[in-house]
């Protein structure tokens, strides 16, 4: 029984201490429904993140290819990848990992000349991947420490408490924001281009059975009245 | 009955059921199995869970069917097969989300049918092989969900196809024959996964479609329990029954809107369930050169994989494991008590039934987990648990002080 206060008790202390380490995710507002978005978004990636990306299943939608990320320009063909680590396919990025991953990740580079890119990040480390949005989000540094942010006292640790930026990029931190969520909105696309049928479909079909269970019950009714049970 | 159904030389002629009536006992099997077969009336909610069943194995076998259409069972091909389902074949992602999402609600409404013949004592005599077969039925649906997980090629496919492979392994002398044999291949592979593909398709679902008949003949022989437990004519109308059809069919119809009421809402607003119907994992081709640093079962799986976790020693665990799900067979032996259903049972039964139901889902939740000191500590109290109520089961249904049921119901 001690045993067992004990492994509780060191259950509960690992927890809390995790908790001061480690980067909590940034909520993506996504909106599957923000077609301007998700379209902006691809513009995106038809321009930054094809150079390495691939988005195989991606090759016959038409929004994809009328932002220009068509099967020829995606890097089908490369063998050979820095340090022999090859870009994954991005058609189901928000699957495996989450929206809020994605854009926390894209949020959360920061200067680390150990590193062969001379980037790191926060909620990868030492990721292979260089800062591709460097010449628009800017440099960030690590802090070293905890930035007590207006309005930060309280909440959990996100990644713009650990990071200061060094030099801002062509886009300011807000229009940054919007960027990256044009990016997830348009991976969350990718990995689900039927979202919004599924969507329309699941009211119509929710609506359908709410009225067939009137009918069934009051069938049942009709069928018991008299009977006991 | 008379119905102008048929096109002559000579024009449209009334169709004479009586032909057919002639040649195959239409009306008599109607008469026998539903508007002649008696229900007990006192049925709850919990007597819904047997007809969802059958509705969840036929829902599995349509979209099974057209989803089989469509995907290609070869190492190269088949995680990009089921993205062109998903994007490039109309309602393809409707198909397959149904068909996943079946997969676990058949699991969800057969443990809580099981759950429904565990309170009620609707393993006891004379209904022990209506048990048994109902054990066989959901033995090979284990193995129909285990093989049609490893379909989708993706990383949690591949790592857990291999991890429960090898158990076989633990065997000693043979084992390591025995995992080349199920696997095909030194390694799982395209070979492997070819081969399940098989059985999921053809091989396990004909074997239980047979137990499913088997269940349903055992069913109406013996007729089925009730919640109090005592018996009851199945053959001929009495005060405490009612025919099974029409009362049953339009009260297992709400049942069946309700369940698909839940069916849909995960289908159209949560398909994944957060992770627990579909994994992140599995969205990764498989990779034989890079191991997931979490490997864990679907969450129907996972209090037994609990129960081998629990145990340091890998054969053991093994042996630990089939006996878990072994006792469950045997349960119409264990239970010496004189009344069936719990309701008249004494404290110990109900505390012991409390007791399984947090270990079993205690384990459930484990199993999903990764490893710590603490977990495996509470892996094996619950294991205990688990096994104790078994266990122990002919002594405390036997000498607990139980209630009189009553003489009838109505």
């Amino acid at each position: 029984m001690k045993h067992f206060w004990f492994c509780l008790l060191m259950f509960f202390s690992i927890s809390a201490f995790a908790l001061t380490e480690e980067i909590t995710l940034s909520h993506a507002n996504v909106n599957i429904h923000d077609t301007a978005s998700i379209k902006r978004g691809a513009k995106y990636f038809a321009t930054i993140c094809i150079a390495c990306h691939t988005l195989i299943y991606m090759r016959y939608d038409p929004i994809a290819i009328e932002a220009g990320i068509t099967y020829e320009k995606m890097p089908i063909n490369i063998t050979k990848w820095p340090n022999n680590v090859k870009p994954p396919d991005l058609s189901l990025e928000t699957e495996v990992h989450s929206p809020d991953w994605v854009y926390t990740y894209l949020h959360s580079f920061y200067v680390d000349k150990s590193t062969a890119t001379g980037f790191n990040n926060l909620i990868f480390p030492d990721t292979a991947m260089p800062d591709m949005l460097a010449s628009f989000q800017g440099t960030q540094t690590l802090a070293g420490d905890i930035i007590q942010s207006e309005g930060s006292y309280g909440h959990t640790l996100e990644w713009y408490d650990v990071v200061e930026l060094q030099q801002q990029g062509s886009k300011t931190p807000d229009e940054f924001d919007q960027m990256t969520l044009d990016i997830v909105n348009f991976l969350n696309y990718a990995a689900e281009p039927f979202a919004v049928k599924q969507e329309q479909l699941g009211w119509w079909v929710l609506g359908y059975l709410l009225i067939l269970l009137v009918l069934v019950v009051l069938m049942k009714r009709a069928y018991w009245k008299g009977e006991r049970a | 009955m008379k119905l102008p159904l048929v096109l002559t030389k000579r024009g449209w002629k009334v169709l004479d059921l009586n032909w057919l009536y002639a040649r195959y006992p239409v009306r008599e099997f109607m008469q026998r199995h539903m508007t002649g077969y008696y229900a007990p009336r006192n049925f709850n909610f919990w007597y819904f869970f047997g007809s969802l069943s059958l509705l969840a194995l036929l829902n599995q076998i349509i979209t099974g069917i057209w989803l089989t259409m469509e995907y290609t069972p070869t190492g190269t091909e088949a995680f990009a097969s089921i993205q062109h389902i998903m994007r490039d074949v109309r309602y393809g992602w409707l198909l397959r989300f149904m068909h996943t999402t079946g997969a676990s609600l058949f699991f969800v409404v057969v443990y809580l049918h099981m759950y429904r013949g565990l309170i009620y004592g609707s393993y006891r005599a004379p209904r022990e092989l209506l048990w048994l077969i109902g054990m066989a039925i959901y033995l090979t649906l284990l193995l129909e969900a285990f093989t049609g997980y490893v379909l989708p090629w993706g990383q949690m496919s591949f790592w857990g196809a291999s991890v429960i492979t090898s158990f076989a392994s633990a065997i000693p002398w043979v084992g390591k024959y025995l995992v080349i044999w199920l696997r095909g291949d030194f390694n799982v592979s395209g070979v492997t996964l070819h081969r399940f593909f098989a059985l999921h398709v053809a091989l396990v679902p004909l074997i239980l479609l047979g137990f499913v008949f088997l269940h349903l003949v055992a069913l109406h022989y013996v007729g089925s329990n009730n919640p109090t437990g005592i018996d009851t004519k199945h053959d001929k109308p009495t005060a405490e029954t009612i025919p099974f059809h029409p009362y049953y069919t339009v009260k297992d119809l709400i049942g069946v809107v309700v369940f698909l009421l839940v069916f849909s809402t995960i289908i159209f607003f949560a398909p994944k369930m957060g992770g627990f119907f579909l994994e992140n994992n599995n969205f990764i081709p498989a990779n034989p050169m890079q191991t997931p640093e979490h490997i864990a079962p679907v969450w129907y799986m996972t209090p037994f994989y609990a129960i081998l976790r629990a145990v340091p020693n890998k054969f053991l665990g093994l042996i630990t494991m089939a006996s878990a799900i072994g006792l469950m067979f045997i349960l119409p032996w264990l239970d010496r008590s004189k009344v069936r259903s719990i309701r008249y049972k004494g404290y110990l039964s109900k505390i012991a039934i409390t007791i399984f139901v947090i270990c079993f889902t205690g384990l459930g939740y484990l199993g999903i987990q990764s490893v710590s000191p603490l977990r495996t500590t509470l892996a094996e109290i619950f294991s205990v648990g688990y096994f104790a109520f078994f266990l122990l089961m002919p002594f405390y249904t036997r000498y607990e002080k139980t209630t009189e049921p009553p003489e009838f119901f109505t």
